[in-house]
Parts: structure tokens; C-alpha cells; sequence
């Protein structure tokens, strides 16, 4: 397999760090290389915020993903949107939040833009508005291929608290539904 | 080869774990973004070594505390950033003058001033070397990639406790917050690479402190164990005192560089990459030669004979090994996230004004494409 570059972005606060953490680590856990840069603003909080995710069986030495060769990205914010949607390749696909997140007309054109509500999801389905990087993470995995299921939610839930492992499950699964279900 | 061991983690918490292994048991700081989780991280090992981690109340009062800890005899650090570096300088000139070893982390951000809080900058290469006035020789330790800020910050700790003075770690915000795996040395292998410093253990009446010999650091005992010495930043005798003799004020400064100068093999280190048979040599350092290294490939598979070469040790500059790259090579390119801070140095150990520079300083990093096409265009 060849390297699996993606991209989260959103607004500082939303969790969207975790879910690059956790794709590294379960990478690396696998036997290979697995890099996460985030580039945020100084207000940190309620700035653009954006994580590259690169996923190797070779070493990676540069940790930013490169502009145009982006083959994912998934985003929660229409002005991290705005600010990033041009690293992504043409076709490739953007999962947006559509009450969130507002592409043209062109946009739609030269990308793959796939509607999914993430954090409807993670606040009415699961009941905890904080699992939306875990609807992320499976939808990111299940658009791009990227890795062992099982092996991703075992590395998930060694990075959170036991009392929420039950409810990260679900939002797994629920994430992983509607990207099947987008991908039809 | 000795074992490595594995760990996921960023360059920051690298560097925090890699202070407690080698020793450390007094960490004063003041969180200061993109060093912050130095601080976080350490706050949360040091108490479970039985160490202690305090906030202070700036950074002036940080480095006081951790230059008081180095005097009591543990091994010490904090961590900043360059409006940190700015701040602690006067006080960073005193534990220079009065020979207290201590590291420094500082992960570089955007500057001059507050500059780009969030944003990559190898802007305090030039402030790593001189931080406060007067003459000294700087010991800045580099990393350049994850391993190197647990296995740099390590060496920090042992060259501050072998040469008796601040030793610096540059880290930059991307390296401090990439997050992936680094392979590292058991905390064994640490603990085994540990020289302790060196104690007087003569009569407390005869010991003096600075009163070594012209190549070698200053002995400090623990305070508070009966070996009593007067502790300045003012010119001063072996036993401390100041003094304004001639003879011994040139003798002190002298010898604050001739420690350093004369054991420069002990601290130098560097990378080679691919340099054998390159016709094209880049010079990098830090997170830049992270894009330098996979530009170095590209463009090796396009046909071009590039090669890098990267100092790890920054101060003192490996001036020799610079200088025999100057003659085996013409075409040279320096790349930093500067206006060309080491250039000048690459310049100066060379001897040559004709070095291409590739410089950035909006706060974003070096894209291999950026190395790719400034060697087309100039070579």
C-alpha cells in the first residue's frame, strides 16, 4: 500500500487533534510509520484548525501533508473548509458537515463532497457531542481504507477514559454506517 | 548497537520524558506556547520520581529557581520559548559567569517580539549563541527529528554537568508537536550515560571552586554541604569572590572558552546524508531538514546529485567538517527558517561569500517542493 495522506480540519476545541493521534499510533502499532501535524492559530480555541495525517510502510520524514496530493479530507468548519479544501487532490473526497460547512457549486464539481451531519450524529444517535472525532475517525477509515478495523478501535479506546469506552464503540459504528451508506 | 525502545509521542513530551530519564528532579517554567507540553508533560512524571515541577511567576523568576537548583546540585531544566529565551537572558549570562549547569529547552515560534505564537521559526539560532551580553561559548543542541529531542535533551543533560553551563535544545513547533514514533534508548542505557559532575572532596578550607585549571570547568559543590564559595555574576577569584585583578579577569573569561574550545570533539555532532558522491551540498538543521531529506530523494531519482549535511550541535559550529565541505564542494545551499542566522556562520567556516540561501520567515514550513525548485533554479 502506498502513503495514505489525510486531512481533518476544523476549529480549535473540536477534538479534531485526537482523531490524528489515534490513526498515527495505530499505524505505528501495525509495524509502520504514522505521522500527525496540527496547525492551529494563536487563538487556539475557535481558530482554524488543521491536522495532516500521513500513514506509511516506509519512513516519513516530512510531517505536513503536501498540497494537491491529499486524497481525504474531512471537515467541521466551513472556514477551516475555505482555508484548506485547496490541498486536497482534484476527485479526491471532502466529507463535510453539511450544517457546517458550505461548498460551491465548483467545489462540488471538483471534488468528491460527501454530506455526512458528524456532529448531529455524535450529539442526537450517540448522546455525547464529544465522540464527533470518534464519527470522524470511522468515517475518515472507511473512505480511505486506511487501516485494520479493530486494530483502530483498540488504539481509540486506550486513548479514552474506560467510563466511555461503551459510548465510543457506538459512535464507531455509527460513523462507520454512514460512510457505507454515502459510499453506495 | 545498544536497544532501542518505541515510543508514540511529540517532540515536546519527548523532550520532558528524556529530561526525567537523565535525571532530572527540579523543572521551573512558565507555559509559553509552542513549548507548553514540556511543562504539561513534566509536571505530570517529575512528582512520581519524586521530583518537583513549579510555575513560577515568569520567566525571569523560572530560570532563577533552576539556576538555584543547579547550585544545590541536582540536575535541572525549564523550557520556553524565544520571548522566554528574551526574558531569561540576563539571568542565563549569570549561570554562564558563574558556571551553573542547567538545560534550556526552547521550542522556536515566530518572532521577533510575540511574533507568531503558533507558528514554525528557527528564528533564535543567532540568540542560542549570545543569549545575554558578554563573552561565553554556547553549548545549543539541535534536534531534528522525534528522536532527537529525547536523545539531545539527554546529551544536554550530561555536556551542562561535564563543561558547568547552561546547555540549550532547540526544538521548533513543528517538531515539537509532530506526534509519531520515535526510537530511543532504554532508560538503562540513560542512567548508564550518566557521568556525575565532578565534586571537590578535600578540605572544605581549600576548595575553590574556580580555581581550575585554564581548560577545565569550575567544581561546584552542593551548596549547603560545608563547602562554602561566594557565588557572583561580577569578575571573581577562585574561591568567588569579586575581583578586578587583571591577570584574573582575563584568566576567567579565557578559560570560559578555552573549557568548551578545547573538548569541541566531545560536543560536536552531526548528519550526512547521501553526501559521498553529491555534487550539490544542503546545508539544514532542525524541522527544515525534514524537508530538505525527502527533497534530497526526489531529487536523487530525478538524476540530481544532492547530498545534505546537518548539525546537530549548532554552538559550537562543526567549523572544521564546514570548512572541508567548502573546498570539496561549489555549489552550496543553506536552508533555514531565517533570514540566514547560520549562513553567516556557514560563511564564516567556508570562507566563502558565495553560498545560496533558501530563507523563510511567515511562520510555515519548508515544503520539499521549495527545496526542489530553488536547486533547479541555482545549480
Amino acid at each position: 500500500m502506498g502513503r495514505i495522506v489525510m486531512r481533518f480540519t476544523g476549529v480549535g476545541g473540536q477534538g479534531v487533534l485526537l482523531a490524528g493521534e489515534i490513526f498515527a499510533a495505530a499505524k505505528i502499532k501495525e509495524g509502520g510509520h504514522g505521522v500527525k501535524t496540527a496547525t492551529f492559530t494563536s487563538q487556539v480555541r475557535g481558530g482554524p484548525t488543521v491536522v495532516d495525517i500521513q500513514l506509511d510502510n516506509k519512513e516519513i520524514f516530512y510531517p505536513y501533508a503536501i498540497d494537491g496530493q491529499i486524497g481525504f479530507m474531512l471537515s467541521v468548519a466551513d472556514k477551516s473548509y475555505q482555508l484548506f479544501k485547496d490541498g486536497v487532490a482534484e476527485g479526491g473526497t471532502i466529507v463535510i458537515e453539511p450544517n457546517l460547512v458550505f461548498p460551491s457549486d465548483a467545489d462540488r464539481k471538483k471534488w468528491n463532497i460527501v454530506e455526512i451531519p458528524i456532529i448531529t450524529i455524535a450529539k442526537e444517535e450517540v448522546g455525547n457531542v464529544i465522540t464527533q472525532s470518534v464519527v470522524a475517525l470511522a468515517i475518515a477509515n472507511t473512505f480511505a481504507d486506511a487501516l485494520d478495523e479493530k486494530l483502530l478501535v483498540d488504539t481509540m479506546l486506550s486513548k479514552v477514559p474506560a467510563k466511555v469506552h461503551e459510548v465510543n464503540k457506538i459512535a464507531y459504528q455509527l460513523g462507520k454506517k454512514y460512510a457505507l451508506e454515502a459510499m453506495k | 548497537m545498544s536497544e532501542l525502545r518505541e515510543i508514540v509521542s511529540t517532540g515536546n513530551e519527548l523532550s520532558a520524558l528524556a529530561g526525567v530519564d537523565a535525571g532530572c528532579t527540579f523543572f521551573a517554567g512558565y507555559p509559553l506556547t509552542p513549548s507548553s507540553e514540556v511543562m504539561h508533560s513534566i509536571s505530570d512524571y517529575l512528582p512520581k520520581v519524586g521530583g518537583t515541577c513549579i510555575q513560577m511567576e515568569d520567566e525571569i523568576g523560572a530560570i532563577c529557581a533552576v539556576i538555584g537548583a543547579g547550585m544545590a546540585g541536582v540536575r535541572t531544566m525549564t523550557g520556553t520559548s524565544g520571548p522566554g529565551m528574551s526574558l531569561k537572558a540576563e539571568n542565563l549570562g549569570l549561570a554562564q559567569m558563574a558556571e551553573v549547569p542547567l538545560v534550556c529547552v526552547n521550542v522556536m515560534r515566530g518572532g521577533p517580539s510575540t511574533g507568531l505564537p503558533t507558528r514554525v521559526s528557527q528564528g533564535d539560532i543567532a540568540q542560542a549563541k549570545t543569549p545575554s551580553h558578554g563573552d561565553y561559548k554556547s553549548i545549543t543542541l539541535c534536534a531534528g527529528n522525534l528522536a532527537e529531542c529525547y536523545t539531545e535533551t539527554v546529551r544536554a543533560f550530561n555536556l551542562a554537568d561535564r563543561f558547568m553551563q547552561p546547555v540549550f535544545v532547540l526544538l521548533d513547533e513543528t517538531i515539537g508537536h509532530m506526534h509519531g514514533k520515535a526510537m530511543v534508548p532504554t532508560v538503562e542505557d540513560v542512567k548508564k550515560g550518566i557521568v556525575p559532575r565532578k565534586i571537590f572532596d578535600g578540605a572544605p578550607e581549600d576548595y575553590r571552586p574556580y580555581g581550575v585549571e585554564q581548560d577545565e570547568p569550575a567544581v561546584l559543590n552542593p551548596m549547603f554541604e560545608g563547602y562554602r564559595y561566594h557565588f557572583t555574576g561580577l569578575h571573581h577569584d577562585g574561591k568567588g569572590f569579586p575581583t578586578e585583578e587583571i591577570e584574573t579577569c582575563r584568566k576567567l573569561i579565557e578559560r570560559l572558552f578555552k573549557k568548551v574550545e578545547d573538548y569541541q570533539d566531545e560536543i560536536e555532532s552531526n548528519e550526512e546524508y547521501l553526501l559521498e558522491d553529491a555534487d550539490i551540498l544542503i546545508i539544514g538543521y532542525g524541522s527544515s531538514s525534514l524537508a530538505v531529506k525527502e527533497a534530497v530523494d526526489v531529487l536523487r531519482a530525478d538524476g540530481v546529485k544532492v547530498g545534505m549535511f546537518r548539525p546537530i550541535t549548532l554552538w559550537p559550529s562543526p567549523e572544521k567538517r564546514m570548512y572541508d565541505l567548502g573546498q570539496k564542494f561549489k555549489n552550496i545551499l543553506t536552508v533555514e527558517l531565517n533570514q540566514g542566522q547560520y549562513l553567516e556562520e556557514v560563511q564564516r567556516a567556508t570562507g566563502r561569500l558565495d553560498i545560496n540561501k533558501l530563507t523563510k520567515t511567515n511562520g510555515r514550513p519548508f515544503s520539499p517542493q521549495d527545496i526542489i525548485d530553488k536547486v533547479k533554479e541555482v545549480f
